[in-house]
């Protein structure tokens, strides 16, 4: 030994037990703060990939510019590419078709694809001469054309030939509509379709260099291009993501972001702080024996911090370790599960912000987490060191309350409160657990709100007719339903426009027929009376909204082409998948009372859920149903579905888990720590004769009091902020009133329960198995 | 009638070279009533003794009876109850519990019995203790001598047919010191208490009945017997 610092890693090495506990805190906050950090930053890269596969890579678009203003933003040098796009027959309501079939017609730029990575050439080149066109994925493949094919589209104005350059990926809304696309370069577009042109159909895309400050060259842009900023639309996602946003609503989420990584670096803080002081607090007489041994306060501050740092050596790399296999394991699992959307993803996870924040934000904690420690420990008296006193964790100032309850719990509860700054730093602890699990609970509401799940009920194809009539006839359901590949078909009739008289009124109803699968999904959405009368034949479902509040068994006279009938209310529902809208109502029954009441056999629309999804089992069913009826196709549009949700549902459960099992070790380590603090005394008492039994209630009347106290601090400061984070990021936008978060108290609750539960039988076992003599040192 | 009846005791740590044999055979009786002193040096096993008597410590070999009670075969729950009913103790370093006052921490083996203390009784160990005016303190702030007497005072309150008392003057001054030992020799002679008591000073053994040594872990019976003067 050459320094006294040198007692540091000798001191670890013989009290390994004491100070595990303090190493293994450090730890865990580094894992958290690094976990949840690196998550955030993944989220952010999942979600950047997503925008940009869905949306594209482009920053900003602008519209109705002249063309030497375009000039002049291409020339920019914050300006990486400018792409030009301009399309006709978007909406798919105007004359423009390849074979009878309703068909978008774009133009632009090679770069396009570069910006759109979503839609990509699957086969051939750019059309890069005059009279070439490159033709969406199904319309080749429907009718059977390639490159160098001839293509005829059918205008208002007569047909237009182009040459097949080569073919691209179907966009999810042409599958959906059942539309083909003739995409070309932006000058063949031009000189074909500029005059059928709509000006906001025509749009410069434009993508900023990296590092560039957006917001502030837009206004550069617009400032110095005079263009004004109602022309500039941003790609909301993309920019969301990327920190850039000018919108209020997104910087409202990078606030409630900001707010919660501050509430996780002060969670992470708050365990480091507790532990140390522990640490520290249990070795009271240590320290008085190095000051009795001539070691100035100053040493003995120093010895507390290096050994702080010390003990950082090893726990910081070992809790980044850990997150690091955290991030990895989210990311591969996004890899994995949806690799079309996120294979840009990194396979080796490593956040390096996420363990900046870790190394940073644990190094400053344990350093300022040790300031205290380290006063405190300077300040212990020689004197302290031959007392006898010098195992009191914290002094006693007022004696326990023995006269009304046993003597146990008056020990425990006065353990847990006997110090307030000790209760407040406990409770502050346990209680972070409920405010970080409420605050990152927004997320759950955030994600059912912005994103659409699919249902039971989401087909994968749909059949539909034309006119919304009820064409579609009972012998195309029954060789559907034949078909192996076909998991379930559902159809449904629509009668519009029925006048309704009902509660003393005439109305207008749309009444649907629905079969067995769809009565039991509405099911989930019943409000009162009944399904299965509906269901019989014997009565109608209503759907509530205003203006269409009954209840079961209230009367409607129906005016159909067959007369008038009168049906009953079985049944009332909060919602219905279709919307009968503005001013009109929604009514559902069984296929039989339909029939009967409209005289319509057939359905408006089949919607099939297949087993098999390829391709050529979609082909093979777009035959059975033939050319007479439209044909939707959503397995595109519920793939992206899945996995904006799926990504998003990653992240979000994963922030709740990091947060209940750190919620878990907290309780865990804070429970064993403070026994373990108390041993000395244990000791003494098991001497005197206490039993284990009694100990037992004695713990557990103090975890017990940190669990209350836990739980009510953290619901009273908890609470209040998922309010506010309620309020910025669900009210703000969809406008649904805050309601308290049940199922997220319920479930933290329970973990921080189960925690305490476990968190007793280890000190428990270690005081059943301990030896009084060894314990008590007599 | 004997209190404490110790045959054949051995207690051994350690295994192969690192072994050490603390007691080696040992064997004593104590009355009732009677205050014998174990002395020897450091290392020379006399807590080990204290230790396996008061059944802190679990014997290698041997037997102990405790009023005619093997405390060994009972099993861990009865044998704390046992000895918070019938051993008292007295460490050196106190080993009060720093939340409860005075009173609370004389009552405390009463209170782990659910027993109502008798007012009476509790009154009158404060009085003999002189601990009436300090009832209400926490140990925190009370001087050496007096946390001793409140641990004397926890040690008297269930009238322990045994006293063990590790070096209970170790850490007070001579004035303490002898005050300390007036209330043993009081509990010993008025209420008939049994006392083993460990002590490294040779002018406590003055008040004893009796003198033990143990040396590398032989116990040696000095003799002695009431009032007689032995150094």
């Amino acid at each position: 030994m050459k320094n006294y610092l040198d007692l540091i890693p000798i001191s670890a090495k013989i009290h390994r037990r004491q100070t595990c506990m303090t190493r293994w805190c450090i730890v865990i906050s580094v894992f958290l703060i690094a976990a949840i950090f690196g998550m955030a930053d993944m989220f952010l890269q999942s979600q950047k990939n997503l925008a940009v596969m869905q949306d594209g890579a482009w920053h900003v678009m602008f519209r109705e510019i002249t063309e030497e203003q375009a000039a002049l933003l291409a020339a920019r040098p914050e300006v990486k590419s400018l792409t030009r796009y301009a399309a006709t027959n978007y909406k798919l309501d105007m004359d423009y078709k390849v074979e009878g079939v309703q068909t978008v017609l774009c133009g632009f730029d090679e770069t396009f694809f570069t910006i759109c990575p979503g839609i990509p050439l699957l086969s051939g080149d750019f059309p890069r001469e005059t009279g070439e066109a490159l033709v969406s994925e199904s319309m080749s493949g429907r009718l059977g054309l390639s490159v160098g094919d001839p293509v005829e589209v059918e205008t208002p104005d007569g047909s237009l030939p182009f040459k097949i350059s080569g073919v691209v990926a179907d966009t999810a809304m042409m599958l959906k509509t059942d539309a083909f696309g003739v995409f070309m370069n932006t000058d063949t577009y031009l000189s074909c379709f500029r005059d059928v042109t709509l000006s906001e159909d025509f749009a410069y895309y434009v993508e900023f260099v990296p590092r560039c400050r957006i917001q502030k060259a837009i206004g550069d842009i617009c400032g110095q291009l005079h263009i004004s900023k109602e022309k500039v639309s941003e790609n909301a996602k993309l920019m969301g993501t990327m920190m850039q946003s000018s919108d209020r609503y997104i910087w409202m989420l990078y606030v409630i972001a900001f707010i919660l990584a501050v509430l996780v670096a002060v969670s992470g803080m708050m365990m480091i702080l507790g532990s140390m002081n522990s640490s520290v607090a249990k070795r009271t007489e240590f320290f008085g024996m190095m000051r009795c041994l001539g070691a100035t306060a100053k040493q003995v501050r120093h010895y507390v911090r290096i050994e702080a740092l010390f003990w950082c050596l090893k726990a910081i790399p070992v809790g980044l370790l850990l997150s690091v296999v955290t991030v990895c394991g989210l990311c591969r699992m996004l890899r994995v599960l949806t690799p079309t959307w996120f294979s840009e993803m990194p396979g080796f996870g490593v956040s390096l912000p996420g363990m900046f924040c870790g190394i940073l934000i644990g190094l400053l904690t344990v350093l300022a987490a040790s300031r205290t420690p380290a006063r405190k420990a300077s300040e212990v008296s020689p004197l302290t060191a031959v007392s006898g006193n010098a195992d009191t964790v914290f002094a006693a100032r007022r004696a326990a309350h023995t006269g009304w309850m046993h003597v146990e719990t008056a020990l425990g509860l006065h353990h847990a409160a006997g110090s307030r700054k000790h209760l407040v730093l406990l409770t502050s602890s346990f209680a972070f657990s409920i405010i970080l699990f409420l605050g990152f609970g927004i997320g759950v509401d955030f994600m059912g709100h912005a994103i659409v799940t699919l249902r039971p009920y989401t087909p994968d194809v749909a059949i539909v007719s034309h006119d919304n009539l009820c064409e579609i006839p009972d012998s195309l359901y029954e060789k559907l339903k034949e078909n192996p590949n076909v998991r379930r078909i559902f159809g449904r009739g629509f009668a519009y426009d029925l006048s309704a008289y009902m509660q003393g009124e005439s109305k207008t109803v749309m009444l649907i027929s629905y079969e067995a699968y769809q009565f039991g999904w509405a099911k989930s959405s019943l409000l009162q009376g009944d399904i299965e009368s509906a269901r019989n034949g014997h009565g109608v479902l209503l759907v509530e909204k205003p203006g269409f509040v009954s209840a079961p068994g209230s009367e409607i006279e129906l005016e159909t082409d067959r007369g008038t009938r009168t049906v009953s209310v079985s049944g009332v529902l909060k919602n219905a998948p279709f919307d009968s809208g503005e001013g009109a109502g929604t009514l559902i029954c069984s296929e039989e009372l339909f029939r009967e009441l409209t005289g319509k056999t057939g359905y408006t629309i089949l919607d099939i859920q297949l087993r098999d999804q390829s391709d050529a089992v979609v082909e093979e069913i777009r035959k059975t149903a033939g050319e007479a009826y439209g044909f939707s196709d959503s397995r595109e549009s519920n793939r992206e579905n899945r996995a904006v949700y799926f990504s998003f549902a990653l992240f979000v459960y994963g922030f709740l888990a990091v947060v209940a099992l750190i919620a878990a070790f907290n309780i865990i380590n804070s429970i064993a720590m403070s026994v373990s603090a108390r041993m000395r005394q244990y000791g003494a008492m098991r001497a005197i004769g206490i039993s284990i039994r009694q100990l037992q209630f004695m713990i557990a009347a103090e975890t017990l009091t940190y669990l209350v106290g836990g739980l009510a601090e953290g619901l009273l400061f908890g609470l209040p902020l998922h309010y506010y984070l309620y309020q910025w990021a669900i009210t703000e936008r969809w406008g649904d009133a805050w309601s308290l978060p049940v199922w997220e108290i319920l479930v933290i609750a329970a973990v921080m329960i189960a925690s305490a539960a476990a968190a007793m039988t280890g000190p428990v076992r270690r005081i059943r198995e301990m030896s009084v003599v060894e314990t008590i040192g007599i | 009638m004997d209190i404490v009846e110790v045959n054949n005791l051995c207690k051994t740590y350690g295994k192969g070279e690192a072994k050490v044999e603390a007691l080696k055979h040992v064997s004593f009786s104590l009355q009732k009533g009677e205050f014998a002193a174990v002395i020897g040096e450091s290392g020379s096993g006399k807590s080990t003794l204290l230790n396996c008597v008061g059944a802190l410590d679990e014997p290698t070999g041997g037997k102990i009876l405790i009023d005619g009670q093997d405390l060994f075969a009972m099993p861990e729950e009865k044998r704390a109850i046992f000895r918070r009913r019938n051993i008292g103790f007295i460490f050196q370093s106190f080993h009060l519990i720093p939340e409860l006052n005075v009173e609370q921490n004389i009552i405390f083996p009463l209170l782990l019995d659910y027993k109502k203390p008798d007012a009476g009784r509790v009154e009158e160990i404060l009085e003999v203790l002189g601990l009436k005016e300090r009832r209400r303190h926490l140990p925190g702030q009370l001087s050496g001598g007096q946390q001793q007497r409140v641990a004397i005072g926890r040690a008297l309150i269930t009238r322990p047919k045994l006293i063990l008392a590790d070096e209970p003057t170790g850490n007070l001054d001579r004035k303490n010191s002898q005050e300390v030992m007036e209330l043993l020799t009081k509990a010993s002679g008025q209420f008939q208490q049994t006392i083993l008591m460990i002590t490294h000073n040779p002018n406590l053994i003055t008040s004893v009945d009796r003198v033990m040594q143990v040396s590398d872990g032989i116990l040696k019976d000095l003799g002695g017997k009431v009032n007689e003067k032995l150094s």
